[in-house]
């Protein structure tokens, strides 16, 4: 087995009237078992220049790059906006399904767990057509 | 304005045939903003029952269209355990023992999206749950005896 971990650090000296800081580490493991993962589809790199809604991860596949993805069990998601901030009004719009979860803007990023069930796709919009540059990653069993 | 950072690394020595290391930092912007921070973060730790699908996180006007940040972690211990989070009947994915979860959160009000609050319910056992929202601003209640 393979060991992998997620290192997270939130802080901020000013957000409060003392420094907070939050740091923990998730080892990635298969679902109820802690058996690390030992499969990845790879860190993409994609750039795009539509304001069109795009599939990023299709759950449920039968091919494709997240074809593998077992539904329902502990697959992770990193996505990054690649992007410079600009004038801050730029921004991607991160779906599941057809749900919006948030807006990616130039230089942030998100990880979150996946059930990856069909038609559970990851997709995204982009809030204009400037090209975006997208990185992206699933760690899966 | 604060100053806030959000910084994850990735890594693996065993994964792949060599090192595998990702990191990134992003600062809590307020969105539409050059470089203003987020100034308002709400931290909750509690204890999830099983057997319901609670709202974890509420969606309101104040914080509609605009960025907020929110960071789950599931404090359990055991293997089996594990919560699954939602939005709006959508499972996004669970988190195991140790899991955590940082992600953007629009809040949308339109009537398409119907109910962008983020739900959470914990199977096998009761779970610590703490959980953080930086945001843009709060829907205050006026208390009922003003």
């Amino acid at each position: 087995m393979a060991t992998t971990t997620a290192t997270i650090t939130i802080a901020s000296s000013d957000i409060a009237d003392n420094s907070f800081s939050v740091s923990n580490t998730s080892t990635l493991t298969t679902a109820g078992t802690d058996t690390g993962i030992t499969e990845t589809t790879g860190l993409g790199r994609k750039k795009f220049a539509s304001g069109s809604n795009i599939v990023l991860l299709d759950g449920g596949l039968t091919s494709g790059i997240a074809a593998d993805v077992t539904a329902d069990k502990s697959a992770k998601v990193y996505i990054k906006n690649h992007n410079d901030r600009g004038n801050g009004t730029k921004y991607v719009t991160i779906l599941l399904a057809a749900v919006e979860i948030g807006r990616l803007y130039g230089g942030d990023w998100m990880f979150i767990p996946w059930c990856a069930a069909s038609g559970k796709d990851i997709e995204f919009t982009a809030s204009d057509a400037t090209e975006t540059t997208l990185e992206y990653t699933c760690f899966y069993e | 304005m604060a100053t806030t950072t959000a910084t994850i690394t990735l890594s693996s020595a065993d994964l792949l045939s060599d090192n595998m290391s990702l990191s990134a930092t992003m600062n809590l912007y307020k969105g539409g903003t050059t470089a203003t921070g987020l100034e308002q973060v709400n931290y909750h730790r509690l204890i999830v029952p099983t057997g319901t699908n609670f709202d974890l996180i509420e969606e309101s006007d104040a914080l509609k269209d605009n960025s907020n940040y929110v960071y789950i972690i599931n404090k359990n211990t055991d293997v089996t355990d594990y919560v699954k989070i939602s939005i709006n009947a959508e499972e996004i994915g669970r988190l195991y023992a140790g899991d955590w979860l940082f992600m953007p959160w629009n809040c949308d009000l339109s009537a398409a999206a119907n109910d962008s609050t983020i739900e959470l319910q914990a199977f096998t056992h009761e779970h610590v749950i703490e959980y953080a929202l930086f945001h843009i601003g709060e829907t205050l209640v006026t208390a009922a005896d003003s």
